[in-house]
């Protein structure tokens, strides 16, 4: 099974004047245009916060308080740099927070199928192993890496982008990049050896 | 994703991407959205009425200030009133602001 192989999704790529539009009648309490922010970035909140903490519903919510949490600091954000990298920075501390909090940690167990290698019968289930397989690999990398190689692979930042989600430099984030994207290819090349 | 790409290589990968993005995929948006849009009414509703009650203390404060204010200035003015008009006895034994002169003082000692 191989998954399309599209570039990146333009989902969080906005016009910097359009954002910084956006931005300033969301400022003002303009509800529609905090409602118009809240759309572009779902998608890529949700999956950076799901990439840190594995569960769909906790990353929903993680990605709902650091959507809050920037509507509460937006006097602080600074119009002259893009958007997304600091909401994605207040969401991802958003979702790091959670998963400290999280006492017990959940751990989900594998399919089945997965684990004993079982047959595949459709191809909605080989997708849904797939997937499980590539969130189990995923858990096991350092949290870094996985916000790195999300914004990289699937959202299309760029590294200096991703640098400033993270706050570190940009070598580091090529270094985290190339890391987890070693380990994600291992993990999808056994796929394929037992296909 | 097929091949060993380089260390650091800077072109995302459209596989890798799309099947991690099939792997994260979190759903329906609008719900999302929609509780997002909840909460954020309800924080605004909350720092609204929050800052309701800073403007209403805000206004007592400054009624009671201007009362105090007034009380004060009254007070002060009345005991200013006071001051400037002593008793009679208090004139009486009231130094002198000056001295008499030297001759005045003989002279109401010479005279019969």
């Amino acid at each position: 099974m191989k998954p399309d192989s599209q570039p990146p999704a333009p989902a969080a790529r906005i016009p910097q004047q359009d954002e910084t539009a956006l931005v300033a009648r969301a400022r003002a309490g303009d509800h529609a245009a905090f409602g118009a922010l809240a759309e572009r970035y779902a998608g890529v909140a949700r999956r950076v916060a799901r990439a840190v903490l594995g569960d769909p519903d906790d990353a929903d919510d993680a990605a709902q308080d650091g959507f809050l949490s920037a509507l509460v600091k937006l006097e602080q954000y600074d119009p002259r740099r893009p958007f997304g990298p600091w909401l994605l920075r207040i969401v991802a501390n958003a979702a790091t927070d959670r998963r400290r909090r999280r006492t017990v940690r959940r751990v989900e167990p594998l399919d089945p199928g997965l684990v004993a290698g079982g047959t595949r019968p459709d191809a909605a289930a080989e997708r849904r192993a797939l997937s499980e397989r590539l969130r189990q690999a995923l858990a096991e990398l350092p949290e870094r890496r996985r916000i790195a190689v999300v914004l990289f692979d699937v959202e299309g930042y760029s590294h200096a982008e991703i640098a400033a989600v993270l706050g570190i430099p940009e070598g580091t984030v090529r270094s985290e990049v190339f890391h987890a994207r070693r380990r994600l290819r291992v993990s999808l090349a056994d796929w394929k050896g037992e296909g | 994703m097929t091949q060993e790409p380089l260390p650091f290589d800077h072109r995302p990968d459209p596989v890798l991407g799309a099947a991690l993005r099939q792997a994260l995929d979190p759903g329906d948006a609008a719900a999302f959205v929609a509780v997002v849009l909840a909460r954020a009414d309800e924080t605004r509703a909350f720092a609204g009425s929050w800052h309701g009650v800073l403007a209403r203390w805000a206004r007592v404060g400054l009624g009671a200030a201007v009362l105090l204010a007034l009380a004060g200035g009254y007070l002060v003015e009345r005991a200013g009133a006071t001051g400037g008009t002593p008793s009679v006895t208090e004139a009486l034994i009231a130094p002198r602001a000056q001295a008499p002169e030297v001759e005045v003082v003989l002279a109401s000692v010479l005279e019969p």
